[in-house]
């Protein structure tokens, strides 16, 4: 969240990947930063114990909303 | 930014009591009130003044003033004079090295261990000895708590909010211990780290709960325990995931090591000693990585035989003689994580 949303303070598209267990944590540190609408993309926790195809399944599943927060569009 | 400071009131000790649960500034158990008065009187024993910037959060956007710093120490019930042994912890924990802001918000659940050297130790009188980790010694839990008070209110280490530790510890109420330097042939931890023998400084080291170990009371004996407890699957250093050094394969890190009983038993033995030992039976097979998924693939030829070190150097193995001397008890504490995530820290107790 920290460096989606400097990333973003910089002039740079930022899209923030967070599991769905830290949504409290992430709109904190959003709200914090003076972010509080910073658009974050939530996807089921865990992801650590995914291996690298079942990451890939997971990451094509979100990449829809990926370019919509990058292009705004 | 600095933190705005909230005043409150209160007709009696226990209307205190309550207003500072309401306001959230405790960890569970009561804390006493940090009054105007009793602020001043804190930070004029640390010799600050209540603005001065101990050390910076960025991470949370906070800047940690000793004024904080000294209403942490009064809730925690410390003495006016332990108000320069906690802001050499703050000042620790806040040096960049130590990156607070991972150890204090990780699921990994690390608590901030202090220990503390020179002749403050004696002139406080921190607890080395019996229940060494344990409670009824003033300065030792008070000191510990007010490190753990200043990481929830001052640093916003809040449970379920931005600290996610999963199970946590109980060192995370107080975690604060001495050496018994006064009792051993072997050099202080913060002469070690390139403080002299007068000074007094605070070691701080984000990990894990101490491991007891329990010995017959022979040298080898002890350390080979002591390496085989060390070596454990499950801790923080025996697993993969946010590595320093991506040859090992595990995050590797540093390890407290205390070591208890009569120091007449090491009389043939130099910390150095100690640390070579144990830094070269503080090891894993490949094999058991790989049944514990730690590393990938199939067992193969000769992987009961190669073993991965869990620290990179004696020097990450921090020896302190302390704990009861009535028996070899030891303890093993694994760091929270790599050096590249939190590296332990010395700072001077000025005074």
């Amino acid at each position: 969240m920290h460096d989606g949303i400097h990333v973003e303070k910089a002039g740079l598209p930022s899209a923030t990947i967070c599991t769905d267990r830290f949504i409290p944590t992430a709109r904190g540190m959003a709200k914090m930063w003076g972010a509080a609408d910073y658009p974050t993309i939530f996807t089921e926790h865990p992801i650590e114990n995914l291996d690298r195809w079942q990451l890939r399944e997971r990451a094509e599943g979100l990449a829809t909303e990926v370019v919509t927060i990058l292009t705004g569009s | 930014m600095t933190q705005e400071t909230t005043t409150a009131a209160w007709n009696d000790i226990f209307g205190a009591v309550e207003a500072l649960y309401d306001l959230g500034w405790t960890d569970g158990l009561p804390v006493l009130p940090p009054t105007a008065d009793k602020v001043a009187e804190f930070l004029a024993a640390g010799g600050r003044q209540g603005s001065e910037i101990v050390g910076e959060l960025p991470e949370r956007r906070r800047e940690i003033t000793a004024e904080k710093v000294a209403a942490n120490a009064v809730m925690a019930g410390c003495r006016p004079e332990y108000m320069p042994v906690v802001l050499a912890a703050a000042e620790a924990m806040l040096a960049p090295s130590f990156n607070l802001v991972g150890p204090s918000s990780s699921m990994g659940g690390a608590a901030v261990l202090a220990i503390i050297n020179g002749p403050i130790v004696q002139e406080l009188g921190i607890n080395s000895r019996n229940n060494l980790f344990g409670p009824g010694n003033r300065a030792n839990s008070t000191i510990g708590r007010a490190v753990r008070l200043i990481l929830m209110n001052a640093c916003a280490a809040i449970p379920g909010l931005y600290d996610r530790s999963v199970i946590g510890h109980p060192g995370k109420f107080s975690y604060c211990i001495a050496e018994a330097e006064t009792e051993t042939h072997w050099t202080p931890l913060h002469v070690e780290r390139g403080f002299a023998a007068d000074q007094s400084a605070v070691t701080v080291f984000a990990s894990e709960a101490p491991r007891q170990v329990r010995s017959v009371g022979h040298p080898e004996a002890i350390l080979y325990a002591i390496a085989d407890v060390a070596s454990s699957l499950g801790t923080s250093l025996s697993t993969s995931g946010s590595v320093g050094d991506p040859a090992a394969g595990i995050r590797q890190g540093e390890t407290v090591v205390t070591i208890a009983g009569n120091s007449g038993l090491w009389k043939d033995w130099t910390k150095a000693g100690v640390k070579e030992f144990l830094h070269s039976r503080i090891q894993r097979s490949v094999a058991d990585f790989k049944r514990a998924r730690v590393f990938p693939g199939d067992l193969e030829p000769g992987d009961e035989e190669r073993m991965v070190p869990l620290t990179a150097s004696p020097e990450d193995i921090l020896v302190v003689f302390a704990g009861g001397e009535e028996s070899n008890m030891s303890s093993v504490i694994p760091s929270w994580g790599p050096k590249v995530g939190s590296t332990s820290v010395t700072k001077e107790v000025r005074r």
